[in-house]
């Protein structure tokens, strides 16, 4: 049953979901950029928003995370000199203060949470990314119009779509919507006093898929077709295009010294995004690269949203966001590398 | 212009000059991007306007690499920006590639527009916002140089009163940060670096970043390590700024590129603006210049 708030009832929730859980939302960092970020009163948050310029990825997968503290402490030793000193080692794992709630969600977002969980929640799941989503509820808002650059409509899903979420709000023009999807929807709406909703649900009618996703024996067939370095003559091997992607979840574990005195040692075990567009990213001891140049790693780019995550995990590592369009500085579109890879086939 | 381009191009590809013209062509939705035309029946793609922001000698190193170990590098075709011009002098001067193997088509810019935002796959025309950007109001030069050919007419591009009034904008933002007690530029420049992502696009669209191996990446020793925080990315925004110093023409590509808008062109005034000063040195304005901070003077006193 679909229940309806107000905008005033939405901040009154929000604030009081923020006295209980780290908040996540919308924020305007600055006049052209919004990003979502734990904030702490609904003022703080960017309710008009279209699409938020990064995902909110980085509350599952840290862009640092130190995975393992390792801390080790001299203990004094015997008076008389017999017996050589001892060290107590210390392990600590990151720990989540509070649960999370994701305020302003959009589809895609949600959508590329659950193509992430196809990867890292199966057996062996990873731990880190594990416990975040388990602790961490989703409110979902609807987009009110397709941007410029989004494409969900072609990957199967809609600008209003639940699919991930917890609590489902689409506005209204007067308040809110309100689906309270699952028991962790369920906890965290449970102070709310929501009216019901008067009349048809709001539904809508969405712009038609532009593009269609071309199955995997194409991919596999044109693997070694020029396009790929007409593609790459101009692409700057930054990592722009992972980085704003919802669903790219590669990362560098590195440990460091974090501290060291006769008397005491801390290491701290770094997890840290890292994309196959660098160049050292797949470089293996002894100096060799399977992907030397630009060609084979914006390739293999799209050949693991398209080809490779689909094949081993299931669903697509795409869900037509539209980010990597948007931010690449010098305009690789993933919908006309779709649309090239279709008229080739 | 674009006719005049696109008949140079196709002479130089046809006459075997170059092996290769890099230049700038219509994208999707909107935008221009960087072209590259192996085969004079492909010099159509080339176009000009206020869009063709990319500052083009960022590629020569990667496509001067020869086809096979031993073969000749390509020649490469240049469309020439003045601002691309001053950054292919500071490339000359440091001796990364032959003036004798590029052939320069320099163009006469009236200045870049800031990007419109990009639109539905239903446009195919170049929609600049109208707007010059920042580094263009500040902007001097109308023509490259060097060059090998000049398109477009310098003798029409008098830069106006009103262009000279706005070049003050940038000043204006380096005035506020002088305004600024050192702990309070710290801070604005923390609160710039907090938004990196460490995705170094600023680096890579860089021409004046060609290092093989980037001091910021470098394993052995590792001069930074892998975080994506605020140390680590304060250290690799100033060494680059202190390697750019002196070097850096002002093009703004790393600013422009930013996913995130971290005001790097800010950062590289200020250096410029230090290195004018300090030197009466700007980076790019010939190619045989000794750049300052690779040169030893004994008399030198800068009464530091």
């Amino acid at each position: 049953m679909t229940d309806f708030i107000t905008h005033a009832q939405l901040r009154d929730w929000l604030a009081a979901l923020g006295g209980t859980h780290t908040l996540i939302a919308p924020r305007q960092v600055t006049p052209e950029l919004v990003v979502y970020q734990a904030v702490h009163s609904p003022d703080d948050i960017a309710f008009g928003f279209s699409r938020a310029a990064l995902s909110p990825k980085e509350f599952f997968l840290p862009a640092t995370e130190a995975i393992l503290t390792v801390e080790r402490v001299r203990q004094l030793a015997a008076g008389d000199g017999s017996a050589q000193p001892d060290w107590e080692v210390r392990l600590a794992e990151p720990g989540m203060e509070r649960d999370q709630v994701v305020f302003g969600i959009r589809p895609c977002d949600a959508h590329a949470l659950t193509a992430l969980d196809a990867l890292l929640l199966k057996d062996p799941a990873d731990a880190y990314y594990a416990r975040r989503r388990e602790r961490t509820a989703l409110i979902g808002l609807a987009c009110q119009q397709m941007g410029a650059t989004c494409f969900c409509t072609s990957l199967g899903f809609t600008p209003d779509d639940r699919q991930g979420m917890d609590v489902m709000l689409v506005a209204t023009g007067d308040g809110y919507a309100l689906d309270t999807l699952t028991d962790k929807g369920q906890a965290i709406t449970a102070g709310l006093n929501p009216a019901d909703y008067k009349g048809e649900p709001p539904a809508r009618e969405w712009p038609p898929a532009e593009f269609k996703v071309p199955p995997r024996q194409v991919w596999t067939r044109l693997f070694k077709d020029p396009y790929w370095g007409e593609l790459a003559d101009r692409c700057l091997s930054c990592k722009i295009c992972a980085y704003v992607c919802p669903t790219c979840r590669c990362f560098d574990v590195r440990d460091y010294t974090v501290a060291q005195t006769p008397a005491y040692q801390k290491i701290e075990r770094l997890r840290c995004w890292d994309a196959c567009m660098a160049d050292g990213y797949r470089r293996i001891a002894g100096g060799h690269n399977p992907r030397p140049d630009k060609l084979e790693r914006l390739r293999n780019r799209f050949y693991c949203k398209f080809d490779y995550y689909p094949a081993d995990f299931g669903p697509l590592a795409c869900v037509g966001c539209g980010r990597c369009i948007d931010h690449c500085p010098v305009n690789v579109d993933v919908t006309e590398v779709l649309d090239a890879v279709n008229a080739r086939s | 212009m674009i006719e005049q381009i696109r008949a140079k191009a196709r002479e130089i590809l046809e006459n075997k000059t170059v092996d290769l013209v890099i230049g700038y062509q219509l994208g999707t939705r909107g935008a221009v991007r960087p072209a590259f035309v192996y085969t004079p029946d492909e010099v159509d793609r080339l176009v000009w306007n206020e869009a063709c922001t990319h500052n083009l000698a960022a590629y020569l190193h990667a496509k001067r690499v020869p086809a096979k170990r031993g073969a000749p590098a390509p020649r490469i075709g240049l469309v020439l920006k003045a601002c691309d011009g001053r950054a292919l002098n500071v490339l000359l001067r440091e001796n990364q590639v032959p003036r004798e193997e590029l052939y320069l088509i320099g163009v006469v810019c009236q200045g870049m527009q800031q990007p419109a935002g990009l639109q539905g796959r239903s446009l195919s025309q170049a929609s600049p916002s109208g707007q010059l950007q920042l580094r263009c109001q500040a902007c001097t030069e109308r023509v490259p140089p060097a060059y090998d050919v000049l398109v477009g007419d310098p003798a029409g591009q008098k830069i106006d009163a009103a262009a000279q009034a706005r070049q003050g904008a940038l000043e204006q933002e380096l005035q506020r940060l002088d305004g600024l007690s050192a702990a309070e530029r710290r801070a604005f420049w923390d609160g710039e670096f907090e938004r990196c992502l460490r995705c170094y696009a600023c680096r890579q669209a860089c021409p004046g970043c060609y290092c093989t191996e980037c001091t910021a990446e470098q394993l052995d020793p590792e001069w930074v390590g892998i975080g994506i925080a605020i140390p680590e990315k304060r250290f690799f925004h100033t060494m680059r700024a202190y390697h750019l110093a002196g070097r850096c023409i002002g093009c703004d590509e790393c600013a422009r590129v930013c996913p995130v808008g971290v005001r790097l062109d800010l950062l590289n005034a200020w250096m410029r603006r230090e290195v004018q000063r300090t030197f009466g040195y700007q980076a790019g304005m010939d190619a045989t210049s000794p750049a300052p901070l690779t040169t030893f003077r004994p008399d030198e006193d800068l009464k530091l």
